[in-house]
């Protein structure tokens, strides 16, 4: 085939409809849009398609080999199966219910800050956000300390779980202090310091959006 | 107000049935990503790719809603490295549309059903080269005679109706 852009595409479209790989060279770009409207209307000529049974074992047998973790609780896995999930949530979150594997598990102590009537609330853009670091955001009438791990996020209400102060986040030893009183919290919320017994601080729910924007649940 | 990951964490009764369910959820996200690539052998590598990165990452307490939309932020994300390396583009550069709402059930005739919305939109030669060609499998020869043209002619007019079909929008 010659470099005439009709014959590299052609020659894509010939493999396209003999099933077999889209084998793209740099020069190729070029025809991009007409590439990807080939390899959709190859797709169309076959129809909706369902995983071949020898592929859906191989998956399985990778799923099992993948570490033992429990992925799905029982409600998620009965939503799940009923199919009803998603239709609210086109934009794909991430948010809370994704973390990277052995990051610390927030506390289970206190509360999520659930406002009644609540709504997300933009906050910034994802690239904003410093790995670990925290950030002071405000929602409405909920603030809260957000921390990014990867490309998800977590947040803290900015409140000390014991007086009525806002805490500040000190970067050296990476945790929340209390202006009011000598205490101490992690980015999960737990207090620092074993000596005193402090609640945790309220969990307030944090995602990211598919555009990349952390959304922060206040009023 | 948005729905909230409620309900209280529980192991499932075994591995296999979270391995089920899990292919389950896979199964949309195959039908996606073999609606864009049009052939098996990449729809199974870019799935088992979605598969590997998103499952170590999915939360025991995360629900069900979350977890497809993971898989599907996942999957555009791994169409777009696809495209990108394939084409050596940036993925910012790339046309392709992978921000459709996520499949809410079985895999359905959406791919079909779009192919025909863009060739109602197309000009009647472009059309027929398409229909002939992609929906009937005709070959290039044949378009050609059936079109009474030549296989050259017939080729640049495929190339021009696919780019033509590549700027229809199918749901405007």
């Amino acid at each position: 085939m010659g470099k005439k852009p009709e014959n590299r595409v052609e020659r894509i479209v010939n493999d396209l409809l003999h099933g077999r790989r889209l084998k793209l060279r740099a020069g190729d770009a070029e025809e991009k849009e007409a590439i990807t409207a080939a390899a959709r209307f190859a797709a169309a000529r076959q129809g909706p398609q369902r995983m071949s049974p020898a592929f859906r074992r191989r998956l399985a047998q990778t799923l099992e080999s993948a570490p033992k973790e429990t992925w799905l609780t029982r409600r998620a896995a009965m939503v799940a199966g009923l199919g009803v999930a998603a239709a609210a949530l086109a934009g794909g979150i991430v948010g809370r219910a994704l973390e990277p594997a052995g990051s610390p598990a927030p506390s289970t102590t206190s509360s999520p800050v659930l406002p009644k009537n609540g709504r997300w609330t933009d906050v910034g853009a994802l690239a904003d956000f410093s790995e670990g670091q925290g950030k002071l955001v405000r929602a409405g009438g909920v603030r809260a300390f957000v921390f990014r791990q990867g490309e998800a996020v977590t947040a803290v209400s900015s409140m000390c779980s014991h007086l009525p102060c806002e805490l500040w986040w000190d970067r050296g030893p990476s945790v929340l202090q209390c202006p009011c009183h000598p205490v101490s919290f992690t980015r999960d919320g737990k207090p620092s310091s074993p000596s005193y017994t402090l609640p945790a601080l309220n969990e307030v729910k944090a995602r990211v959006s598919a555009e990349g924007r952390v959304e922060v649940l206040g009023t | 107000m948005p729905s909230e990951p409620s309900g209280e964490v529980v192991d499932l009764p075994s591995a296999t049935r979270a391995i089920d369910i899990a292919l389950d959820e896979l199964e949309l996200v195959y039908a996606f990503i073999f609606a864009r690539v049009g052939n098996r052998a990449d729809a199974e590598d870019l799935t088992q790719q979605v598969a590997m990165k998103a499952f170590p990452r999915l939360r025991p307490s995360a629900p069900a809603s979350s977890i497809r939309g993971y898989l599907f932020a996942t999957a555009r994300s791994v169409l777009g490295a696809f495209w990108s390396t394939r084409l050596g583009l940036s993925q910012a550069e790339l046309h392709e549309d992978l921000a459709l709402a996520i499949p809410q059930g079985p895999p359905s005739d959406e791919s079909v059903e779009r192919a025909q919305r863009i060739l109602a939109e197309l000009s009647d030669n472009y059309r027929r080269v398409l229909e002939l060609r992609f929906l009937h499998g005709y070959s290039l020869k044949e378009v050609a005679a059936e079109m009474r043209s030549t296989v050259g002619a017939i080729k640049v007019m495929q190339l021009r109706a696919l780019r033509a079909a590549a700027k229809v929008d199918p749901d405007g």
